[in-house]
C-alpha cells in the first residue's frame, strides 16, 4: 500500500530543498522543541573546569589550525574542502589525547558515511528524514539527561511558534514513501550503541553550496532530533509517549572558522499535537576559533605589514569543543 | 612552503600511461640540461638534533613561478594532469627500486631495544629468527616482543622470554587493544548499514575506514605509554613528494642527442594515514653498517615499466617546513582494489604479492624519510650526518605487513654515489592476516602477532622518553 505523503526527505546530495527559510524558529516546530540561548550549565563547567584541559592547550590548538589552514598542502593557501576535514580531523585528534587521564574516553568509535531514517508525524503531515548526514560519534553509555523533571514540565506552557500564514512544511520536499523507516544506521548488537555527537563540515568551496550559519543550525538540530528519535523508537518502540529517560545527542558544526554547538533534549516522541511537553535544545551560536589566517604575508610598498600564520585565537571555542566532547565520560 | 622547484621544459618524447596508484610511482624525468637544481641559491644548514630549533624559515614572499593552470600550452595542460596513480602492477619492482634508492633490504624487523638498555644491533637475520621462534605460541610471541617493549628490560629482544606472558601481556592491557581492533573492524564490517561497494572500489567501503579507525584510536589509547603521539600530528591522505637524481642515461634523440644526464626520479604518495612527530626516531643501527648487498639492475628504468612525465618536482613530507612535527614516526598504506591478492593468485603470480608491499613500503619510506632529511637542510651534496628513521605499515585490510627504513645517505647522484660507501636500510616483514574472518557479528582467528607488531611500532620513540 502506498500513500501520498508529504516528506521532509534529507540528503546531503539534495541541499537545494533544505532551505529551511526560517531557519532555527522553522526546525524548532518541526521537532516540537523549545530554544534555550548558550549551552547548558553542565557542559559549561566542564569547559571551564582547568582539570579538562591538555598540556599546553592553546598551542597545541594554534599548531591545529595553522597545520589545517595553513601548511598541509603544496600549495600557497589549502582550499576550504581541504583544510575544513582537515581542522576537524586536528582537533578530534587532540580531544582523542585526552583518554590519558580518563581512559573510559576511548569507548567512543567515530562513524563515518552512515545513513540515518526516522519518521514522526506531526499534525497531520507525515515527516522523515533520511540519509547521509555528518560524522557521528558513537559512545557505549548514554549522556545523562540535562534538563531537570521541573524543567521538562514547564515546558508544557512554551508555545511553538508558527509561521501563520505560510506553513512550517512548505519548503519540504514532497515524496511518496512506502515505507515508514526508523532506522539509526547500525544493526543491533552494536556496543557503541547511543549517539554522542554529531559533526557537520560544511566544506564546500563556493559559498551558495554551504549552508549559512543559521541553516546549518536548523540542520544541526533535524539530524540531532533525527538520531534521538531513531534510537528512542528503538529503546521505547514506536508508540507516542513521553520518555521516562530523555536521550541527549550533541552537534558541532563548522565551516573551518565559526563553530555552532547543539546539544538537544529528547523528551517525548508525541509529537503530533502542539500542546505538552516539549523537547529541549541548547544553542552556541557563531563560535568564531580564530580571526583569520593570513597564508600570504600582506606586503604594502615592500614592507611585511602582517607576516603569515593565523590570528585572533580564541581558546574559549576549542574548550567548548572539549567539552561537549567529555560529556557524558567526565 | 613546499620545495618545489620546476624545471619547465618542453619535452620531446612523452609516454604516459596511466598506472593504478598504490606504491608510490616512480617516474624517468625527460633529460634537463644538467643544470643542477636551484637549491644552491638557498642556504640549506644541517641542524644538530641537541641545538636549540632554529626560527622557521620565512615563507617565500612570491608564489613558485610555475605554467598557468589555464593556458592551452603543453606544458598548462601537462600540468593539468591527475598525477598520482601509486603502487605499481610491475614485476620484482622491489628490486628495481631498491637500486633506484640504494636500499639493503633486511627480512624481519630490527629488535626494539628498550629506551634505558644498552643497544645491540642485530643484523636483521637474528631479529627474523627472534620473531619467528618468539611465534611459536601467542604467549610466547607476547612475552618476547612486550619484553623488549618494558623499559629496564635486561636483554634487548633476544628469543629468550624472561618475563611471564600474563604480566607483560597485562602491562600493555592486550585485550583492551584487542577489543579495540575487533570492534572497529565489526563496525565497519558488520554493524553499520552499508550499501553495496561501488565497483572496484571494495577498499574504500571496508578496509580504508577500518584502518582509519584502527591507526586513530590505537594512538589514542596509547598517548600515555608514548607522550610522543600525545605531541603528533594525525594526517589523513597526507601528499608526499621527493624528487633526486640517480644514475646517467644518454639523451637518445633531439637536439641535445648524444650529451650524458642525469636520470631524474619523482615520487608522488598518498599514504593513507600518517603520523608525524617534533621529535626524530632513535637509529636502528649506526650511520655506516652495511648489512647487505644493494641489487644492480642493468637496465633503463623505462623497462621496469617506469613512465616518463614532466611533473612539477616537489619534495614534501606532508605538511610545510613551518611545521614542528617535521619528523615521520609512522605511515598506514592501504593496497587497492587493483592489486589484491586474488589477481595475483588468478594470474599464477603468486610470489609476485609480497613484491607489491615490499616495493610500496621501501619507496613510501625512502621518499619520506630523504624529504625529511631534505627539510633539514641535508642534500646529495651534504649527505645527512644523522640517520633519519621511519616505519610503515601497508595493509589491505586484512594482511599486515611492517617496515621500518632507516636512511643513511641521500648521495644517489652519479658523482657523489661513488664517494660515499653508505647504504640505505629497509627492514620489513611479509604480509600477515589481522584475523581470518568476520562472521555473525564475531572476529575470528584473531592475530595477536601482528597485533604486538603494530603496538610496538606505535610505541616507538626516543630513548629520552
Amino acid at each position: 500500500r502506498w500513500r501520498r505523503l508529504p516528506g521532509l526527505e534529507k540528503n546531503s546530495h539534495l541541499r537545494v530543498f533544505l532551505l529551511l527559510f526560517r531557519g532555527v524558529r522553522q526546525a524548532q516546530w518541526l521537532t516540537k522543541t523549545k530554544l534555550v540561548q548558550g549551552l547548558p550549565a553542565a557542559v559549561l563547567s566542564i569547559a571551564e573546569n582547568p582539570a579538562h584541559q591538555l598540556q599546553e592547550q592553546e598551542e597545541a590548538v594554534h599548531r591545529a589550525i595553522a597545520h589545517a589552514r595553513l601548511w598541509e598542502t603544496t600549495e600557497v593557501a589549502p582550499r576550504r574542502e581541504k583544510y575544513c576535514p582537515v581542522l576537524f580531523e586536528d582537533l578530534i585528534h587532540l580531544c582523542r589525547s585526552m583518554s590519558m587521564k580518563y581512559p573510559s574516553l576511548a569507548r567512543r568509535m567515530l562513524a563515518r558515511n552512515y545513513r540515518i531514517a526516522a519518521t514522526w508525524e506531526r499534525e497531520s503531515t507525515l515527516l522523515q528524514i533520511r540519509g547521509l548526514n555528518g560524522i557521528l560519534m558513537n559512545s557505549m553509555t548514554p549522556i545523562p539527561p540535562i534538563a531537570s523533571k521541573e524543567e521538562i514540565l514547564a515546558t508544557k506552557d512554551h508555545v511553538l511558534e508558527t509561521f501563520y500564514p505560510i506553513s512550517p512544511t512548505i519548503d519540504l520536499q514532497e515524496v511518496i514513501v512506502y515505507q515508514e523507516l526508523n532506522d539509526t544506521g547500525f544493526k543491533d548488537g552494536y556496543p557503541y550503541s547511543h549517539p554522542h555527537t554529531l559533526y557537520f563540515l560544511e566544506s564546500a568551496n563556493n559559498r551558495p553550496n554551504r549552508f549559512r550559519p543559521e541553516q546549518l543550525r536548523a540542520k544541526m538540530l533535524m539530524f540531532a532530533f533525527g538520531n534521538a528519535l531513531a534510537k528512542a523508537r528503538v529503546l521505547y518502540g514506536n508508540d507516542p509517549q513521553v520518555l521516562e529517560q530523555p536521550i541527549v545527542v550533541q552537534s558541532v558544526g563548522t565551516d573551518g572558522q565559526l563553530f555552532q554547538f547543539l546539544v538537544f533534549q529528547l523528551n517525548t516522541t508525541d509529537l503530533v499535537s502542539n500542546d505538552g511537553i516539549k523537547n529541549l535544545v541548547w544553542i552556541d551560536s557563531d563560535q568564531k576559533l580564530y580571526e583569520s589566517a593570513q597564508c600570504v604575508p600582506e606586503v604594502k610598498k615592500r614592507v611585511v605589514t602582517k607576516p603569515t600564520g593565523i590570528y585572533g585565537l580564541q581558546p574559549e571555542t576549542f574548550k567548548k569543543f572539549l567539552a561537549l566532547y567529555l560529556h557524558g565520560t567526565v | 612552503m613546499s620545495l618545489s622547484r620546476g624545471v619547465r621544459r618542453p619535452i620531446k618524447l612523452l609516454i604516459w600511461a596511466p598506472c593504478p596508484s598504490a606504491v608510490p610511482q616512480l617516474c624517468k624525468m625527460a633529460a634537463c640540461r644538467g643544470r643542477r637544481l636551484l637549491w644552491h641559491g638557498r642556504c640549506w644548514f644541517s641542524q644538530d638534533p641537541a641545538a636549540p630549533p632554529p626560527t622557521p624559515a620565512p615563507a617565500p614572499l612570491y608564489p613558485p613561478i610555475v605554467a598557468s593552470h589555464t593556458a592551452k600550452s603543453k606544458v598548462a595542460k601537462r600540468r593539468r594532469l591527475e598525477l598520482f596513480y601509486q603502487q605499481t602492477f610491475a614485476l620484482n619492482a622491489d628490486r628495481w627500486y631498491q637500486s633506484f634508492t640504494k636500499t639493503v633490504f633486511v627480512p624481519g624487523l630490527p629488535p626494539r631495544a628498550p629506551p634505558a638498555a644498552a643497544k645491540a644491533p642485530e643484523p636483521g637475520a637474528g631479529a627474523a629468527e627472534a620473531l619467528e621462534q618468539g611465534t611459536a605460541t601467542a604467549g610466547a610471541a607476547a612475552s618476547g616482543a612486550a619484553e623488549a617493549l618494558q623499559p629496564g628490560a635486561a636483554a634487548p629482544g633476544a628469543a629468550t622470554a624472561t618475563k611471564p606472558a600474563a604480566e607483560a601481556a597485562a602491562e600493555l592491557d592486550l585485550g583492551a587493544l584487542r577489543d579495540l581492533a575487533c570492534d572497529a573492524l565489526l563496525q565497519e564490517s558488520f554493524y553499520q548499514n552499508k550499501k553495496r561497494p561501488f565497483l572496484y572500489r571494495d577498499q574504500d567501503h571496508t578496509p580504508a575506514p577500518f584502518l582509519t579507525q584502527l591507526a586513530s584510536s590505537f594512538a589514542a589509547f596509547l598517548c600515555k605509554r608514548n607522550p610522543l603521539l600525545a605531541a603528533s600530528s594525525l594526517d589523513l591522505n597526507p601528499e608526499i613528494n621527493y624528487y633526486w637524481h640517480h644514475g646517467e642515461e644518454v639523451v637518445v634523440h633531439g637536439h641535445r642527442k648524444g650529451r650524458v644526464d642525469p636520470v631524474r626520479f619523482q615520487i608522488d604518495d598518498k599514504p593513507h594515514l600518517q603520523i608525524r612527530v617534533p621529535k626524530q626516531l632513535p637509529e636502528v643501527v649506526p650511520l655506516e653498517s652495511d648489512l647487505g648487498d644493494v641489487p644492480v639492475v642493468n637496465h633503463k628504468p623505462s623497462k621496469l615499466p617506469l613512465f616518463k612525465k614532466q611533473y612539477e618536482n616537489k619534495v614534501f613530507i606532508g605538511s610545510k617546513v613551518a611545521d614542528p612535527c617535521c619528523y615521520g614516526h609512522t605511515q598506514f598504506h592501504l593496497i587497492p582494489d587493483k592489486l589484491n591478492r586474488q589477481r595475483f593468485k588468478v594470474a599464477n603470480l603468486e610470489d609476485q604479492i609480497e613484491v607489491v608491499y615490499r616495493a610500496n613500503g621501501i619507496a613510501s619510506l625512502f621518499a619520506w624519510t630523504a624529504a625529511q632529511a631534505m627539510y633539514q637542510g641535508f642534500w646529495n651534496e651534504a649527505d645527512v650526518t644523522r640517520p633519519f628513521v621511519s616505519q610503515a605499515v601497508v595493509t589491505d585490510g586484512k594482511y599486515f605487513a611492517f617496515f621500518c627504513y632507516q636512511l643513511n645517505t641521500l648521495a644517489l647522484t652519479a658523482e657523489t654515489i661513488q664517494k660515499s660507501s653508505r647504504k640505505n636500510i629497509c627492514w620489513g616483514t611479509d604480509s600477515k592476516p589481522l584475523y581470518d574472518v568476520v562472521e555473525d557479528g564475531s572476529v575470528k582467528g584473531f592475530n595477536d602477532e601482528v597485533l604486538l607488531q603494530l603496538v610496538g611500532f606505535l610505541l616507538n620513540r626516543p630513548k629520552e622518553l
